[in-house]
């Protein structure tokens, strides 16, 4: 796999010499340097919010209502973990989330893969309409559609199950995941069906053998950023779920919740730091895939 | 399977390898278009296209969910557009809401993709510690957030503005109404900075290493290289980015709803907060459902706008 | 397998669609239901509560505890708890399923027009009726059951809880300040200064839930008026404008110019409000006895521990109500739905009545009927048991919190706006202007006249 979508040669496009000026050369270290204290300061701004998460599931509440909210704690104790396994299923929590998410993942890929295909590759008479159909959502809110749903899934008795979350995150993400292969597609030479047609390869057998190998690096992209909304979604999942037994993690953050709205914040964050673990924990072995796919978003 | 020298003009996006029915399989294949579209466009259209259109026919309607619905024609629509002043101020936001995550998520990211191409050594490190933020749960920032601009007691920025003298500046950011808006904008632009970051680097990464140094030589500055090689040799890219930013920017709630819930005042509040207010607060679900067409009717200027770059960027995209 | 799905989707979407235009689909329930008249033998199933409690609170508890109890003689029966203790995020969820019919057995609800819509559905089992039918109802303070009036006087939501609004303050910080407990609401203002110069917040507030501060609005119209006024005013038949409601607004706008708010209140949480009064840097708190595990036990610091106090509601030249008349809550109620009301239902019911009460008291709370005496617990301080003895002489009236009287659109507009009056962004006119203006605009729908 190489480059999609810059293809030019190094004579092409703007990418000419810039004309000679008479300005005096700047300092060759200066760009470097700028860019090490630019660089250094995001990655504080990036990293500290986690090291803070992480210390502050470990600090006793009464140290964090009355010190420093941003401070570190001088005596980690493990009180708020123990408040938090108490308090929330989170191994139950957990599971939900993780088919949720898992099933929501599996659906965007491969519906967006289709869609993609039959949009880009293969193509048809209203294709165009179409497309413009699914783009019409690639932008909506998912606001938009909470009270409808709600409405038509009572009818048809989808109410409090797996499915009734899945599908609308499923049909809100599908534009972007359409889009995002489209334009990988986009990119994949005509030569390369025409080559496999001639060897009498079938447009079902072009999609699995060539065209889905070829966009892992965009499954890498939709999986990733899907991941993270699906895992964080609070409205499809509070609107749609009743059962405590189908709760995913960001409802199951309000067992922590008092009288009122007061919320034990110390046993919340330690609820958090362990259901954000097998996130983490997938991103650092793949992440690997993940950066590639990102940056093959485009270009692969 | 780089294709120099087989597509000197751009490529497959040269709309005159096409076939008429837009795809670039030769022959047709009907059956095999409705067995790859059909899936994906059934739920799409269940799930998103068919609730919009539920959206369009309930804003005629008084509704609010308990007693009978009645027509009124075209009065939330008037209501809409002639009286309500929170409507109003709540499109403005959303616009500003949008364009400050753009800054960051695209311009912020350019910035540091920039830098980090000047790096020797740990790129790849930096890469993933720059995506952390991402995994991270809204909650959890959201509450982070409310320490970071608080004023009393004193969160980081006050307190930082106090030591280096411009203890005059600070303020409660969130209960500012000049600053409120912008402050809530801030953690969703910074959340999903490092993913634009790692984008956009490897859009950077691909620039031909030749015509910079050819450049340098002539005695070009690193900020004309920026601006005339890398910049437009990134278009492409760069417009994919737009497109997804634009779509989260646009489809922003959590955050601001959680930090400040459209408040003080209505200074936060998003036409996405405004619309779940009106509906499950106000139980006025007709009402609600204008917002709705309304919203849709500006996505569809904002498909619009897209589509028109995409074109102007020669990608065959429609 | 997805295509169908989406098919079925789409074909229910029809149908409801037809249902819902042709009006069909609005379904009420029958008055014998909402009489609580059934009849029939108790036939032992899973019935549902949907409610806004904390999940691991004592009233859930308690209630558990009451079922599993009823289950072990009623085989095959099971009360189903669904706790959503976030207040919007339940609200959306009780709106929601109200509009597709699904309303479980049980669900919580306060005397809201929301509420009011239901009732005139004859959608709510009128719970004093089945009080009386029980005979408890003597057993339910007044109080508790007078917060849970509808406007016609009815009760619909069972009472699980009771609790008293006080002032909680800071003794050596009042002494510090050389200041006592105001006696009038205009002394209040006052004490926000001296207080302020000895570097504490004066008033802990949780800006962000909205209904802390608009509770500082009532008070004003409260001793002036009593109740009428926002009875009156939630209709358009008084104006923000009046005397009583100008006096309410203008109170905000002295408390936020005299300082007496934390410097961005408005983004701040319900616990951080609780936090900076429990660690010692806010020097007065406006909470209920809910919060007593965190005002009066040893969860304290111990340089606080003896250091709460709390005072009544201040009262005002011209007042109408009594000192011992302020906010009492009996708490979002459990409202009983008439359309899946049937024997099992009201035998439940009658049992959670009867055993309820003790439990919930045996737990350290205040018990919203009067035969059951509070334990006190271990590790309460003095003011613990103090506090709970004010029960004993509370007035004949409670102040209504306005957020469950004013529709909820206006009541928005109120909240909203009451931050930027409060942080002098907004003039006492233009808030009074833009209440009227939202009922003028909104009450129509809610309240018939």
């Amino acid at each position: 796999m190489s480059t999609m979508i810059d293809v030019r040669g190094p004579a092409a496009g703007p990418t000419a010499p810039a004309p000679r000026r008479r300005t005096a050369r700047r300092h060759p270290f200066s760009a470097s340097r700028l860019s090490k204290a630019l660089v250094t300061l995001v990655l504080l701004l990036q990293v500290y919010p986690f090291f803070w998460l992480v210390t502050t599931s470990l600090r006793p509440a009464k140290d964090f209502a009355a010190g420093n909210p941003l401070a570190v704690t001088t005596h980690p104790i493990l009180d708020n973990f123990a408040r938090a396994f108490d308090n929330g299923d989170i191994p139950r929590f957990l599971l939900n989330s993780a088919l949720i998410t898992g099933v929501s993942d599996l659906l965007i890929v491969v519906l967006g893969m289709m869609g993609a295909y039959a949009l880009q590759v293969i193509g048809f008479r209203f294709s165009r309409l179409v497309l413009g159909l699914f783009l019409l959502g690639i932008v909506v809110p998912v606001q938009v559609a909470l009270v409808p749903l709600f409405i038509n899934y009572t009818d048809v008795g989808l109410l409090d199950s797996y499915p009734s979350v899945i599908l609308p995150l499923v049909g809100f993400a599908l534009p972007m995941s359409i889009f995002l292969f489209m334009s990988f597609y986009t990119y994949v030479p005509k030569e390369t069906y025409e080559a496999a047609a001639l060897d009498g390869c079938g447009p079902y057998r072009l999609f699995w053998w060539i065209t889905t190998p070829m966009s892992l690096g965009t499954v890498a992209t939709v999986v990733f950023v899907n991941t993270i909304f699906i895992w964080n979604d609070f409205i499809f999942a509070n609107t749609f779920i009743l059962s405590t037994g189908k709760k995913t993690v960001p409802l199951g953050l309000q067992s922590y919740l008092g009288s009122m709205g007061s919320t034990d914040w110390t046993a919340t964050f330690a609820a958090v730091s362990v259901t954000v673990t097998p996130l983490v924990l997938a991103f650092l072995v793949f992440n690997k895939a993940v950066v590639r796919g990102l940056s093959g978003t485009t270009r692969v | 399977m780089s294709r120099n020298g087989k597509s000197p003009g751009g490529g497959p996006r040269n709309r005159s390898l096409r076939h008429g029915n837009g795809g670039v399989l030769p022959g047709r294949n009907r059956r095999a278009a409705a067995v790859f579209l059909l899936p994906p466009l059934l739920v799409y259209l269940a799930t998103v296209a068919f609730p919009i259109g539920e959206s369009l026919f309930l804003s005629f309607f008084q509704w609010d969910g308990i007693t009978r619905m009645k027509f009124i024609g075209l009065d939330n629509y008037r209501q809409l557009l002639t009286i309500d002043s929170t409507f109003r101020s709540a499109a403005v936001h959303s616009l500003v809401y949008l364009a400050v995550n753009l800054v960051i998520q695209l311009g912020g990211a350019l910035l540091v993709a920039n830098a980090l191409t000047y790096l020797r050594r740990g790129q790849d490190t930096l890469r993933v510690l720059y995506l952390l933020p991402a995994v991270l749960s809204t909650v959890a920032i959201a509450l982070l957030f409310q320490r970071v601009y608080s004023a009393e007691p004193e969160g980081v920025i006050n307190q930082v503005l106090g030591a280096v003298g411009l203890g005059d500046l600070s303020r409660p950011w969130l209960s500012d109404v000049h600053t409120a808006l912008v402050a809530v904008s801030v953690p969703e632009g910074w959340r999903f900075m490092g993913l634009y970051t790692v984008i956009l680097l490897a859009g950077l990464l691909t620039v031909p290493r030749e015509v910079e140094e050819a450049a340098r030589l002539d005695g070009a500055s690193e900020t004309r290289i920026f601006f005339q090689i890398r910049l437009p040799h990134l278009r492409p890219v760069w417009l994919t980015t737009l497109v997804m930013a634009t779509t989260y920017g646009l489809r922003g709630f959590d955050v601001p709803y959680l930090l400040t819930n459209g408040g003080p005042g209505v200074s936060t509040e998003l036409l996405t907060t405004y619309m779940y207010k009106t509906a499950f607060t106000s139980t006025d679900y007709g009402y609600s459902s204008a917002i709705s067409v309304f919203i849709v009717a500006e996505c569809v200027v904002a498909v619009g706008i897209i589509v028109a770059l995409l074109r102007r960027r020669g990608e065959a995209l429609l | 397998m997805n295509a169908r799905r989406g098919l079925w989707s789409l074909a229910g979407t029809m149908a409801c669609l037809l249902v819902a235009v042709t009006g069909c689909g609005t379904s009420a329930g029958s008055p014998a239901a909402v009489r609580g008249s059934v009849s029939g033998p108790i036939e032992p199933h899973t019935i549902t509560w949907l409610n806004a409690r904390p999940s691991d609170g004592p009233v859930i508890k308690a209630v558990a505890d009451v079922a599993a109890e009823y289950g072990k003689t009623h085989p095959g029966f099971k009360l189903d708890i669904i706790s959503t203790p976030d207040r919007p995020s339940y609200l959306q969820k009780v709106v929601t399923l109200a509009a597709a019919r699904k309303l479980p057995e049980f669900f919580d609800v306060d005397a809201t027009p929301f509420a009011e819509k239901l009732r005139r559905q004859n959608r709510l089992v009128d719970v004093g009726n089945l009080l009386d039918e029980f005979g408890a109802k003597h057993r339910f303070r007044p109080l508790a059951l007078d917060y849970q009036k509808f406007d016609n006087g009815g009760v619909y939501g069972l009472p699980l809880e009771f609790a008293m609004e006080h002032f909680w303050y800071n003794k050596s910080a009042f002494a510090e300040a050389g200041i006592e407990p105001p006696r009038t609401l205009d002394e209040f203002i006052a004490d926000c200064k001296p207080l302020r110069a000895k570097g504490y917040i004066p008033i802990a507030l949780d800006g962000k839930d909205g209904w802390p501060l608009e509770r500082y609005l009532a008070y004003y119209p409260f001793r002036l008026q009593g109740n009428a006024f926002v009875k009156k005013l939630k209709r358009g038949d008084a104006k923000m404008t009046d005397p009583a409601g100008k006096a309410g607004a203008d109170f905000i706008a002295r408390l936020g110019a005299a300082g007496c708010f934390a410097k961005g209140f408005s983004s701040a949480g319900y616990t951080d409000a609780t936090d900076l009064f429990t660690t010692g840097r806010a020097a007065v708190i406006n909470d209920g006895t809910w919060d007593l595990g965190l005002l009066a036990t040893d969860t304290l610091p111990a340089s606080l521990r003896n250091d709460v106090g709390y005072f009544k509601l201040p009262t005002a030249q011209g007042a109408a109500t009594g000192t011992d008349d302020y906010v009492v809550s009996s708490g979002i109620g459990m409202a009983v739905n008439s359309q899946k009301f049937d024997p099992l239902v009201k035998d439940f019911l009658k049992y959670l009545v009867s055993r309820y009460p003790a439990k919930y008291a045996a737990m350290g709370q205040l018990s919203p009927t009067i035969d059951t005496p509070t334990a006190i617990p271990g590790n309460a301080t003095p003011v613990y048991g103090q506090v709970i003895r004010e029960a004993e002489r509370l007035g004949t009236r409670t102040a209504k919190p306005w957020d469950t009287e004013l529709d909820p659109t206006t009541n928005n507009v109120v909240q909203q706006n009451l931050v930027l009056l409060a942080q002098g962004n907004m003039s006492p006119e233009a808030f009074m202007k833009s209440v009227d203006q939202a009922v003028t605009t909104n009450s129509p729908r809610y309240f018939s006249k």
